[in-house]
């Protein structure tokens, strides 16, 4: 700024100055023609009148004999300090102007004559100093306006950081006080601090989600684990009392037993879904045939499709590639296909297809069935949701988690469609040339 | 199988679970030595010939991966059954990386437990090249891929196929679910759903459909098993 400020007061002067020259040099030139045309006499006279005119702009003219003694013009002596030199040159002279208590500095530029007369043309320049002058004076109070400003303003800005700060502080020491209901207050200004706070409650709101969710789950973990749990207990306390019978005891073992079996899958399950949601099986990542995958699963549930008196069938002919796990793209569309043949209609038909085009791959699994209410379409994905009428059936409701776990993995998203009868789920992978899924080998799978 | 062939090591610092798998592997005709830490685990692995070990991924002192990682450094080359608690993906790789041969997650069915560790014994052992498998009137040709009981053919799929010919080689054994899954469908993972069940259903239909007797057989919460009557 101190640069800035320099520079404007150096060319500002320095324009001034050169303006100034040039009207000295114009006016000399003017009385040397005068003097060539006119010889002394047409110079003598042109002082005169520029004497009597410029008087007042400031302009002084002296036309003096060789020993410097004045001939002409308005200034009463020949500036002793020019007698050596001539060029430009600053000089202090009296010029004889009523009222000057000082005598004015000047500014000129003087010339020996040919006929060894010397000629002096100047300005008095004490205007042009005093212009200087207050540029400078000019120039000291806008920085020190600048400082005072600028001091005012940080500590205004510093004052409202803190604030915002502090704002920000007390509302984390809330959290960790009293739980997520606190929200960072947001001052409507729209300037970086409140994307900011609103940034950081949004991260809030989202961790109060899944907290409410872990909740959720474990709740519904307790109730789900209760309930076997409970049963074996009834069942064991009720053997524990009547005196041994081996057929007896050997069905309760066995019943036992199979309960057990459905927790200990129930933690698989969930164990599964959270190491999947870990992410860290992408490591393993291959390029799988989802086409492959279909048919795989198809084959495997002809059999349940059989047993129900139904169809199910794959319409996959060509090789589909996708980047994956093929245990766990296997066993997400294993769980659609499982689904579509529980909840499906009795006997009735269910399609699994592949296809891919430009803007992905789907995998679509469709049974017609009586489909799923539009209500509980929001809800299907969540660990442990079941619908009313689906309580009697076997399953714990983590099949979709867990579906859904594998399409996030995968970049896949995945949705629900009504089958017009029945329900219709989609995978879609995303597009092939996506970075994400770039491979350099795309042959083995 | 020769009798030095039958010695299991059982490294296991929980004394219940200890005593249960002496116990059940005793029964099954193996002879068990029991290491309680690492350090015992590591001695007794290297001292004596052993069909097979069982090792525990979480123990006091050395812990089991380490176990095996120094075991196999040492050029004792034994199948080691990792058993864990821990059940994670990344655990499982882990544990198979340092030379575990095979992974079980506690809690576990014994007689899946008696499953592996058989898989893992006669790995060690000498395979021979047969062509035609039986069991009791079923006759399995692994090279026309054809299936005959009591003479007449039996149709099979070729996956069928690979399920019976699966349980066959196996015959006396329970072959648990998961590796069913994993040796014919090369899955690894716990089939959350009853669908080997259905599956190992239809071919049971297929296989003991209108017969005298039944050869497959459905060990509850664990798997299937093939034997001949008698």
């Amino acid at each position: 700024m101190f640069a800035l400020f320099a520079y404007v007061y150096w060319s500002t002067a320095s324009f001034v100055r050169s303006r100034s020259d040039g009207v000295i040099a114009a006016a000399h030139a003017v009385l040397r023609q005068a003097y060539d045309t006119g010889g002394r006499g047409g110079l003598t006279a042109a002082i005169a009148q520029r004497s009597a005119d410029d008087r007042s702009e400031g302009g002084f003219y002296l036309l003096a004999d060789p020993s410097f003694a004045p001939v002409a013009g308005n200034l009463e002596i020949w500036p002793p300090a020019l007698k050596d030199a001539g060029g430009w040159s600053n000089f202090s002279a009296r010029d004889g102007q009523p009222g000057a208590a000082d005598a004015p500095l000047l500014r000129g530029k003087s010339e020996t004559l040919p006929d060894g007369y010397h000629l002096l043309v100047g300005r008095n320049i004490d205007d042009l100093e005093e212009f200087a002058q207050k540029i400078r004076a000019a120039l000291v109070w806008a920085i020190a306006l600048t400082f005072v400003i600028g001091a005012f303003a940080s500590v205004f800005v510093t004052r409202r950081t803190v604030g915002r700060i502090e704002a920000i502080n007390t509302t984390s020491r809330a959290i960790m006080q009293s739980g997520l209901g606190e929200r960072i207050p947001l001052r409507g200004t729209r300037d970086e601090w409140d994307q900011l706070a609103e940034n950081l409650n949004q991260m809030l709101d989202r961790i109060e989600g899944l907290m409410g969710e872990v909740k959720q789950v474990t709740d519904n973990v307790a109730h789900d684990l209760r309930t076997p749990l409970a049963r074996m207990r009834g069942r064991l306390e009720k053997a524990h009392a009547r005196p041994r019978d081996g057929e007896h005891d050997q069905s309760l073992i066995g019943d036992t037993m199979a309960d057990l079996d459905a927790v200990l899958r129930m933690f698989a399950s969930l164990t599964r879904i959270s190491q999947i949601e870990a992410n860290d099986r992408i490591a393993g990542f291959r390029p799988v045939d989802l086409a492959d995958i279909a048919r795989e699963v198809v084959e495997l549930f002809d059999a349940a499709a059989e047993e129900k008196g139904g169809h199910l069938g794959v319409v996959a002919d060509r090789q589909v590639l996708v980047t994956g796990d093929r245990d766990l793209l296997f066993d997400a569309v294993a769980n659609l296909v499982d689904n579509a043949i529980k909840h499906g209609r009795e006997a009735g038909a269910v399609t699994v297809e592949v296809s891919q085009d430009d803007t992905g791959t789907v995998v679509s699994v469709a049974d017609d069935g009586p489909g799923i209410p539009a209500d509980e379409c929001q809800h299907v994905f969540k660990r442990f949701y079941r619908l009313e009428r689906s309580r009697r059936t076997p399953g714990n409701g983590l099949g979709l988690s867990l579906v859904a776990a594998v399409a996030r993995l995968h970049g896949a998203t995945i949705e629900m469609a009504d089958n017009a009868p029945g329900l219709k789920f989609r995978l879609r992978f995303p597009s092939a040339d996506a970075p994400w899924l770039a491979e350099p080998d795309r042959t083995g799978t | 199988m020769a009798g030095g062939r039958r010695r299991v090591l059982v490294i296991e610092d929980d004394p219940e679970t200890a005593e249960q798998l002496v116990e059940s592997l005793s029964t099954s005709g193996y002879q068990v030595d029991l290491a309680v830490n690492g350090d015992e685990g590591l001695d007794r692995g290297r001292s004596a010939d052993y069909a097979v070990m069982t090792i525990d991924r979480m123990l006091p002192g050395i812990d089991g991966i380490a176990v095996i990682r120094r075991l196999r450094e040492d050029g004792i080359v034994t199948p080691a059954l990792i058993i864990s608690a821990l059940g994670e993906i990344d655990d499982r790789v882990r544990g198979l990386r340092a030379g575990g041969d095979d992974y079980l997650v506690k809690p576990f069915a014994f007689a899946e437990l008696l499953a592996r560790v058989e898989a893992l014994a006669r790995r060690s052992a000498t395979v021979v090249k047969e062509t035609v498998l039986r069991v009791g009137d079923l006759e399995l040709d692994l090279v026309s891929r054809t299936v005959q009981r009591g003479g007449r053919e039996i149709e099979l799929l070729p996956r069928e196929f690979q399920v019976l010919e699966y349980l066959v080689r196996n015959e006396g054994q329970v072959v648990p679910r998961a590796m069913l899954l994993q040796h014919v469908w090369d899955l690894h993972f716990d089939p959350t759903t009853n669908i080997i069940d259905v599956y190992v259903g239809r071919v049971r239909r297929k296989v003991d459909g209108q017969q005298a007797y039944p050869l497959i057989h459905t060990v509850r919460g664990v798997g299937f098993c093939i034997r001949a009557p008698g």
